[in-house]
């Protein structure tokens, strides 16, 4: 079974060669690493690579298969791409453009303001909603000319990160 | 002399429990308030006594000082301590206290009134001989006004909210043509964020330091001052990171600023712990910029320099004592640097980040301190600031001092939330942060360094892919029993499970 992982822009295979407890022998892409690993049910992983030692810990995203992990100061974005993950990756591939004419909550926060209704004509770069976060307030702008076609919100309410607000045609 | 035996603690976060640790040593029993949104938080945990105040919203319970006073009466409180923001420079509410028989840890409403209000703040301190950025003394009622000061002023000018603070109803005008424009938008955005439209127009000073004093004054009649913090490091108009002595400092100065930082206090018979903010030139001219009338956030790099614990201070003060030390006694004792630990994203425009604290190590070792709130499993709320802790080092020296903060925060790791933390690395390694020479323009001049894509090696992403390989491998054999061959043993499975089971 080939696995592949995605960080951040890089698709990468992984393949593990040998296996005796925490000593492993793992390919990825073209290169074979001797590691020691370890970790707990907390995504804690500690793991020895030529004597140099990585702390890594990771955390699931709401989306299966889906991980943020966290190394001394970077933190990476990662997305494990099995044969069903392929098989969905293929079939919904046309819906990806979506994204481009859709407004997404980058983080939680609160709607302030929607200076929009259905079916207003906008421009690129026009104010489409304000949403406040600990007490910053942002501003998502049009990514397009279009006219907006659905508002999934109202000024008031509570928006999780990733949540599609608003959609233009 | 009326001794406080129980304390409310009108805020949240931090500043609360920072407060109730003093309140602990002084044998003060100490009331938490907490909003709908806060119930898990670690402030209501701490406390002795804790009361729900209303929705999360601030404006429904943080800030609504009817409520706060009557829990404060209905447990018997002697005195409320309001922190910093909130309910800390309301000059109504240290008002409805005294009505009310409760002791307001902090300055005369009289003092907060005068001293708030950055117009009335500036001609007292002209009137007391301390010097101010050149500007007006009174409100700029109509744009042909503002046009006129401006022109004898001399570009560039600042218009500032009179009633305003954190760089709301601000613009900086440098063009001729930008006059009439800048000076409406700033009243627009005074009236909306302050109720109150009125501005006044200051001179610019480019890059200027921000350099603050420390000052405690008692119900004597008796002020001091303890000595200054640098808090140049700023972005969006807000403080990132403090030091104390300033690498600007000369002796001279710090006794002429001290000179006239006591003075300015002395001027309002000011009683308690306040701060007279200065901004400073190049050429070591410096300018009253604006008082705090309560403590700063970034208090604890006097506290480590100076030894002295100055929500004690603030709480002895408010019981009726006279200072126990005088200026001469009062030393700086090495070099004491602060950063401030944000839940923000530092390479996306500092976008704030809340969410749920998945795991967190805080960094220990000699001179080293954490002043936060936060704790695994819990949820950032959204409704307030995204300042999760403060980490606080001492050192002999400031070369030792900045070793020593890198350490600490090489150690501090808190996932599930982007944090300031890598951001902070950077600047230490900053040569203009190691060589001192920084204004607050620092962020700006110095932002590719600081936001340079991390020379993060393919070493460590690959072994990042590897963790998260063994770790889907691990969830696929808990759903599944599969053919696939079973990942490194896992010795620290029943670590965890011994943990869970110790909790119970």
């Amino acid at each position: 079974m080939s696995i592949e992982i995605k960080l951040d822009k890089r698709i990468a295979s992984v393949e593990i060669l040998k296996q005796f407890e925490n000593l492993l022998e793992i390919k990825v892409d073209d290169k074979i690493y001797q590691i020691d690993l370890m970790h707990n049910d907390e995504g804690i992983f500690s793991i020895l690579a030529n004597g140099r030692s990585y702390n890594i810990e990771l955390v699931p995203q709401p989306k299966p298969k889906h991980y943020t992990a966290y190394t001394l100061y970077d933190s990476y974005d990662l997305e494990v791409i099995d044969a069903e993950a392929r098989y969905l990756r293929n079939r919904t591939g046309s819906a990806q453009m979506l994204s481009v004419n859709t407004i997404m909550s980058p983080m939680p926060g609160k709607v302030v303001k929607i200076p929009v209704a259905v079916g207003d004509v906008v421009k690129k770069g026009d104010t489409l909603i304000t949403i406040s976060a600990m007490k910053m307030e942002s501003e998502y702008k049009s990514p397009m000319d279009g006219i907006i076609a659905i508002i999934h919100v109202t000024e008031g309410c509570t928006v999780e990160a990733n949540q599609i607000l608003i959609e233009i045609e | 002399m009326k001794k406080i035996t129980k304390i409310l603690i009108a805020n949240r976060g931090e500043i609360a429990i920072r407060i109730m640790r003093t309140c602990r040593e002084m044998g003060i029993s100490t009331v938490a308030v907490f909003s709908d949104a806060d119930r898990t938080s670690m402030h209501v945990r701490y406390a002795d006594e804790a009361y729900n105040i209303g929705p999360a919203s601030s404006i429904l319970s943080y800030l609504k000082s009817d409520k706060i006073i009557e829990v404060a009466k209905n447990c018997h409180a002697d005195a409320i301590h309001p922190g910093y923001g909130f309910l800390s420079e309301n000059a109504a509410f240290a008002r409805e206290c005294a009505e009310n028989d409760i002791i307001f840890i902090g300055p005369s409403p009289e003092v907060i009134d005068q001293m708030g209000n950055k117009i009335s703040a500036r001609l007292t301190m002209i009137a007391a001989g301390v010097p101010v950025v050149p500007g007006t003394t009174e409100s700029v009622k109509t744009e042909e006004e503002a046009i006129e000061t401006i022109r004898q002023i001399g570009l560039p000018v600042m218009v500032k909210a009179s009633a305003g603070g954190g760089g709301k109803g601000m613009r900086l005008i440098t063009d001729q043509n930008e006059i009439a424009s800048s000076v409406r938008s700033a009243r627009s955005e005074a009236l909306s964020s302050f109720g109150n439209d009125s501005v006044y127009i200051e001179k610019y000073i480019s890059s200027p330091h921000h350099i603050e004093f420390q000052i405690l004054g008692d119900q004597h009649g008796n002020v001091l001052h303890l000595f200054e913090r640098e808090c140049s490091v700023q972005r969006r108009h807000q403080k990132m990171l403090e030091e104390t002595p300033s690498p600007l400092m000369t002796p001279e100065l710090r006794l002429k600023m001290g000179g006239y930082a006591v003075e300015a206090a002395r001027a309002v018979n000011y009683a308690g712990a306040g701060t007279i903010e200065f901004l400073v030139d190049n050429d070591l001219n410096f300018y009253f910029l604006e008082m705090n009338t309560r403590l700063q956030v970034e208090h604890p790099i006097t506290e480590r320099v100076t030894g002295i614990d100055l929500v004690k201070q603030q709480i002895l003060v408010a019981e009726g004592h006279p200072l126990s030390f005088t200026q001469e006694q009062l030393k700086q004792t090495g070099h004491a640097i602060e950063c401030r630990i944000y839940a923000e994203d530092s390479d996306n425009n500092f976008m704030p980040n809340p969410g749920k604290i998945h795991n967190i190590t805080e960094p220990l070792g000699f001179g080293v301190r954490t002043d936060g709130y936060v704790y695994e499993g819990y949820e950032i709320p959204i409704h307030y600031d995204s300042m999760i802790s403060k980490l606080i080092v001492w050192a002999e020296n400031r070369t030792e001092a900045i070793e020593r903060m890198k350490r600490a925060l090489y150690e501090y790791k808190i996932t599930g939330v982007k944090t300031s933390i890598k951001f902070l690395e950077r600047i230490m390694d900053t040569p203009d942060f190691r060589s001192g020479n920084y204004d607050t323009n620092f962020i700006e001049k110095n932002k590719e360094i600081l936001h340079s894509p991390s020379k993060c090696s393919e070493l460590t992403e690959d072994m990042v892919i590897i963790a998260t390989y063994i770790e889907y491998l691990d969830q696929l054999n808990i759903s599944q029993t599969s053919k696939v061959m079973y990942p490194a043993k896992n010795r620290w499975k029943k670590y965890t499970y011994q943990k869970n089971f110790e909790r119970l």
